[in-house]
């Protein structure tokens, strides 16, 4: 290929047998580590095609995740087309595009183009969808593994069934990281295509910041600022670095600990998440590029995205939580070729040595997470049906068919399906007698759209990213810094100060959703907690975490630093073997404390408690808070009936699980907090015009009222049924619970009654309390807030 | 304990646990914030609510009246959320309901969200800004009035109660030095968290009746 002559290098066996299947017809996936020719292993197969069978219109569409990738994939594909001397257009769409590129679109004046799915849904909206896609030859999502597991993944393969059925001759390629789980990676996006493997994966050491001897190094805490001596020296000794954490509050707060005592001119000092302004964020990414920042504090919004060769050295503050997560920020270090990907973890408590320690050896077994397509999601589902009846139309029947042929849907049944339909139709039944709300009208069988201002908020609310609740945060002078959550700002007045994007700022005021502030001189105030911020442990990882735990043995300098803070769990109570599930009760001052250590990640934990919460207050009524760790869980209570090892088998029981979680969370009250973002995906709700200020404003309805008001007078709408389902899967991880009890029931149940807190319970002690079940109903509660708040309020 | 008896600015007030208030010495039943037709709103810009909201806030009027047996019935403003149309069924079920009172006196002081529907049209007077009765004046704003004492709405307050390690977000009954404000009545409405301060008093609406929350401690 003349593209590899110009580069002097040939090119490599998996992108000529990625070419080859091309050639023949075939789809497939190319997993590969960065930086290993994985875009021209997908990109050659079509190129080759073109200059054999040269044909004008859009032939080839690109997928990226990202926005911010979209222009450097554009550029690089330019090259490959100039290399080969095709005469191909690349153009790129996304949510940033200007109206010339939107227009030269609309003209089908491209033959190459770069997008994202959610301007892929969009494409599809419009009634000359078919014809704009007629020539298309195939379609390469790039970076799948950051799709495959969310909704935009499922978006994806909605619009992807929606081509094969226009284009049963269609090509779809994926490029994948490494997944634990990359058949059904491939088989969600291509069906029955091939699987290419890249070259053997580069080598990656992992060092830890480890606490020297006689250091006293915390039991608990998450921030690990004691550590910043050791972080700013290893900063310091290589020309730039990535200081990864784990949340955004997290970035700020080492952020300004690092400014303050950096000894460089300021500017080389950046800080990079998800909140702050996308321009801040692109030129930061831009200093990277020219090498001009020595070090950027950053969370996951920098673990994807372009490669930066300036990066030498990667940083993890706090456990990485998941073994991909360690080895994606690894791999952004070390771009020359042959070189190691290096990372430096920087444990923010004692612990998280054995998570560092087990780490290592799971990544050297290539024990990796799978991350799993979501199933049958109904918000996507009415989302992408109305897509469908702006971009042309459809029947029912066929419609259920064509979705059922995504793997996301395989499984829908027709009634679920038809009642979505009904959603889209008439708003479900409670408004079945509003025949002028009908997003959908049928016509002779066929659903289309009528109105040109569903069809207007249609295509603004297209995605399934929400920024739900959130304001932006802007200078006086007009500046945008980035976008906080309300629940953090309604909190403040005029005046409070807070952190953010790196710059202490004062709030002036907040008007039309915005909160104008100006530059503090210092802060006094708090750091913004974004919601969802922590993730869980993952199961791989936590597998190895109590493998590493119950060796103990010195094999490695974590576990060895971690030694004496073992045997003193050993001493009080004890360090739980593979096949043990270790159970304590201690009481304090506070109260009586039952922790129990299933090691399962923090989601599950906390589905656990609940029911354990449950169960005891059926044993003896009374009530039980709960706090959760990615270790295990604590329950606490004034006076805890009295246990053992024999009555904690029976509490941690299986049998009955989804009933007793059922009837313990308040699964209401979840419900409604996961209802925000189906309602915005379903188009239950709608954010607005994008310029319309004011005017909408007596249209802003909170979520949590629909949520309120569709369960008194529709219980079983869809989208219900759906917030339910996203609470038991995603928020509780009711799969991965099950199988801790199923795992609980076969082990030895160790039972200690420590007299002090063991090290594994104390940071479970210091927890703030999560949750809790009583046994009461809102008389006795007003009883007792009776009780408590009127002795209060006569004192 | 559904309702609860306070005194404010001399009078006897009893507020009920429906989000009303009864003034007994005039035999006047206080509502603020019902936002008729809100959902009615929403539905016309596509976006799908459930109806049943008018129905419900009429059938909670209705059981209010019976128990107190109002000479007259005051809306503190807010009566309508948006504009309608003769043809709206939330106007035909509200004219309905309005005739089957016929012994009663509705008003309403208007609100800001009033201007959007004349309400005259369903058999209810309308007062412009205030009225003045007194010890108290009725307004639709929270403004202190050298008048009197005011009794308002608007601002659909609630408030954050905490219950051991739970919290419980309802709405409430407030009452200042000048000014006294109701919470919101309409089933479709939104609460406003209002703050403790020195000499406020709180009274929580729970499922289970009153709870006063009284200047607590933040």
């Amino acid at each position: 290929m003349a593209w590899f002559a110009a580069q002097e290098r040939r090119p490599a066996a998996f992108q000529r047998a990625a070419w080859r299947a091309w050639a023949e017809g075939r789809n497939g996936l190319i997993h590969a580590p960065t930086g290993t020719g994985k875009t021209l292993a997908a990109a050659g197969g079509p190129l080759i095609d073109a200059a054999l069978r040269p044909q004008m219109g859009l032939q080839l569409i690109w997928i990226t995740p990202l926005r911010s990738l979209a222009t450097d994939t554009a550029q690089h594909l330019t090259a490959a087309v100039e290399a080969m001397g095709l005469p191909w257009r690349v153009l790129r769409r996304t949510g940033d595009s200007g109206s010339a590129e939107r227009a030269k679109l609309r003209r089908g004046a491209c033959e190459l183009l770069v997008t994202t799915p959610e301007s892929l849904a969009l494409l599809l909206s419009y009634p000359d969808a078919r014809e704009r896609f007629a020539h298309l030859r195939g379609i390469v999502v790039d970076e799948w593994h950051e799709l495959i597991g969310n909704k935009r993944g499922t978006l994806l393969q909605l619009g992807l069934a929606r081509l094969h059925r226009w284009l049963p001759g269609l090509r779809t390629w994926g490029l994948s990281a490494t997944l634990g789980n990359l058949d059904e990676a491939l088989h969600a996006l291509a069906g029955d295509g091939v699987l290419i493997g890249g070259s053997s994966r580069k080598k990656t050491h992992i060092d830890t910041a480890l606490p020297e001897g006689g250091e006293r190094f915390p039991w608990a805490g998450h921030l690990g600022l004691s550590q910043l001596p050791r972080v700013l020296d290893a900063v310091l000794a290589a020309k730039t670095s990535l200081v990864f954490a784990n949340t955004r509050s997290q970035a700020e707060l080492w952020h300004e600990a690092l400014a303050s005592v950096w000894p460089r001119p300021p500017e080389t000092l950046a800080l990079h998440h998800g909140s702050i302004d996308p321009k801040l964020r692109l030129a930061t990414e831009e200093g990277l590029r020219l090498g001009t920042l020595r070090c950027v504090v950053a969370t996951s919004s920098l673990d994807l995205g372009v490669d930066f060769s300036s990066v030498e050295q990667v940083l993890q503050v706090g456990s990485p939580k998941s073994i991909a997560r360690l080895l994606q920020r690894a791999g952004r270090s070390g771009h020359q070729p042959g070189m190691p990907s290096r990372i430096l973890c920087v444990p923010t408590h004692l612990l998280e040595l054995a998570e560092i320690a087990a780490a290592r050896r799971a990544l050297a077994e290539d024990h990796l997470e799978p991350r799993r397509p979501m199933r049958g999601c109904l918000d996507v589902l009415a989302q992408h049906l109305l897509t469908m009846a702006l971009g042309g139309g459809f029947t029912a029947d066929d419609a259920y068919e064509e979705i059922t042929s995504s793997l996301a849907y395989a499984q829908l049944p027709r009634e679920r399906f038809d009642a979505v339909l009904a959603y889209l139709r008439t708003g479900g039944t409670a408004l079945a007698s509003y025949p002028e709300y009908q997003k959908l009208v049928e016509t002779d069988g066929r659903f289309h759209v009528d109105s040109g201002r569903i069809a207007r908020m249609h295509r603004l609310s297209i995605g399934t990213i929400t920024s739900d609740g959130s304001l932006q945060v802007r200078y006086m002078k007009g500046a945008r810094l980035g976008t906080v959550e309300e629940s953090f700002l309604s909190r403040l007045r005029p005046g409070d100060r807070f952190l953010f994007a790196g710059r202490n700022l004062e709030l002036v005021r907040i008007r039309d959703m915005t909160a104008y502030v100006r530059a503090a001189p210092n802060r006094r105030g708090g750091v913004p907690r974004w919601m969802g911020g922590k993730l869980p442990l993952s199961g791989e990882l936590s597998d190895e975490l109590r493998r590493t735990l119950a060796e103990g043995a010195p094999h490695s300098a974590e576990m060895r630093t971690l030694g004496p803070l073992l045997a003193i769990q050993r001493g009080r109570s004890a360090v739980p073997a593979v096949d043990e599930t270790l159970c304590e009760r201690t009481r304090t001052r506070e109260g009586d404390y039952l922790f129990v250590f299933p090691f399962a990640g923090r989601l599950a934990h906390e589905g656990l408690a609940a029911v354990l919460a449950y169960r005891l207050a059926r044993i003896h009524p009374g009530d039980y808070g709960y706090a959760v760790n990615d270790y295990g869980l604590t329950i606490t209570a004034a006076h805890m009936p009295s246990l053992d090892a024999g009555s904690m088998r029976q509490l941690l029981h299986p049998a009955h699980l989804r009933t007793d979680i059922l009837a313990s969370v308040n699964l209401t009250e979840l419900a409604r907090r996961q209802f925000r973002e189906i309602a915005r995906v379903a188009g239950l709700v709608f954010n607005g015009y994008p310029a319309a200020g004011k005017t909408l404003r007596q249209l802003q309805v909170s979520s949590g009222l629909l949520f309120d008001v569709l369960r008194r007078h529709d219980p079983t709408h869809p989208l219900l049924w759906q917030a339910e389902r996203e609470v038991l899967d995603q928020q509780l991880d009711y799969t991965r619970l099950r199988a801790c009890l199923l795992r609980v029931a076969r082990s030895r149940l160790l039972w200690r009654e420590p007299k002090r807190l063991s090290p594994l319970a104390f940071p479970l002690w210091v927890e703030r309390l999560r949750g809790g079940i009583a046994t009461d109903d809102w008389k006795s509660r007003v009883e007792r807030m009776r009780a408590t708040l009127e002795a209060d309020a006569d004192a | 304990m559904m309702t609860r008896d306070i005194v404010v600015a001399g009078e006897r007030l009893t507020l009920h646990a429906q989000r009303a208030a009864y003034w007994v010495a005039r035999r006047t039943l206080l509502v603020s914030d019902v936002h008729f037709g809100k959902g009615a709103v929403f539905r016309r810009a596509g976006i799908a609510v459930p109806s049943g909201d008018t129905d419900d806030d009429l059938a909670r009027l209705d059981a209010l009246i019976a128990e107190f047996s109002p000479e007259r019935l005051v809306v503190l403003g807010d009566l309508v959320h948006g504009a309608a149309t003769e043809r709206s069924a939330w106007v035909e079920r509200v004219r309905a309901w309005r005739r089957s009172h016929a012994g009663v006196d509705v008003s309403l002081i208007a609100g800001n969200h009033d201007r959007h529907f004349d309400v005259r049209s369903l058999g209810i007077e309308v007062v412009p800004d205030r009225v003045d009765v007194a010890p108290f004046v009725l307004s639709h704003h929270p403004h202190p009035q050298a008048a009197g004492y005011t009794l308002a709405g608007h601002v659909h307050p609630g408030v954050v109660v905490r219950d051991g390690w739970r919290k419980h977000r309802l709405p409430a009954f407030v009452f200042d030095r000048d000014v006294g404000m109701l919470p919101a009545f309409g089933t479709l409405t939104g609460l406003y968290e209002v703050a403790a301060a020195p000499g406020r008093e709180i009274i929580a609406v729970t499922p289970a009746g009153l709870v006063m929350v009284g200047e607590h401690r933040r």
